[in-house]
């Protein structure tokens, strides 16, 4: 337990929200990754969130914030298409690229950039409240 | 020191003793004075500071991995002794303001 919990929350949610910005950024790092077709294609990344039970000693019924439960991983089929210039077609010039919707992870990225925003917010009001009403009544 | 001066400050003590109660007793009597309260709570204040200097010294040398952990441990470290340094204010004001008392 520490005297500002709100910090250690709030810092949960960073720490999440980074997470999940590292997974769409490898998401759209991979987007053009193309495999032979006897391969698996790239497999799209995502987050698992996960509540946090309350730290002991913080008020009863708050939370503590949220963790990343697990990474999960999308089709390994991926997209299947002819190709016959590329090396690593087949005799039959298939090869196979990812399953990433672009589109799709452009979004994911501007929502998990404005929860980082957001919770940033949060630990500097936090700290602005904390620092009031250690200047209750101060000489200063 | 007369019994007027310890009436004021036996609010401070009240309040100390209830803080002081979870460390260990070092010295019987004097283990909740506001002195042990003060050193207690810096020990605190150093914790948090200790931690906010590992992570200043990981993100020197690139080993940091969340840049905002750095940035609040900092935060709450500054906010930290910034509330020890106000109690101290208070207190020493209090005793001042005793201390200046016409008899």
């Amino acid at each position: 337990m520490t005297i500002f919990p709100a910090f250690d929350i709030a810092g949960s949610a960073l720490t999440t929200d980074q997470t999940w910005m590292d997974a769409i950024s490898d998401n759209l790092a991979n987007v053009n990754t193309v495999k032979p077709f006897d391969q698996p294609a790239f497999q799209e990344r995502f987050i698992e969130a996960q509540a946090l039970p309350s730290n002991p000693g913080d008020p009863v019924g708050v939370g503590g914030g949220v963790e990343v439960a697990s990474i999960q991983y999308g089709d390994s089929t991926g997209v299947v298409h002819s190709d016959p210039g590329n090396p690593m077609a087949n005799s039959q010039g298939l090869i196979r690229s990812p399953d990433v919707d672009m589109a799709q992870n452009m979004t994911d990225l501007i929502i998990a950039q404005r929860s980082y925003e957001l919770n940033l917010s949060v630990v500097q009001s936090a700290s602005q409240s904390y620092q009031q009403a250690i200047q209750i009544n101060g000489k200063s | 020191m007369s019994a007027a001066t310890t009436a004021p400050v036996s609010g401070v003590q009240q309040a100390g003793a209830t803080a002081a109660a979870a460390p260990a007793d070092q010295a019987g009597d004097a283990s909740d004075s506001f002195g042990n309260v003060v050193v207690n709570a810096l020990q605190g204040v150093q914790d948090t500071q200790n931690t906010a200097n590992n992570l200043a010294v990981q993100a020197a040398t690139g080993n940091l991995t969340d840049v905002h952990n750095y940035t609040i441990a900092a935060t709450e470290a500054s906010l930290q002794t910034e509330l020890t340094v106000a109690v101290r204010d208070r207190a020493v004001d209090a005793f001042n303001q005793i201390m200046a008392m016409q008899v």
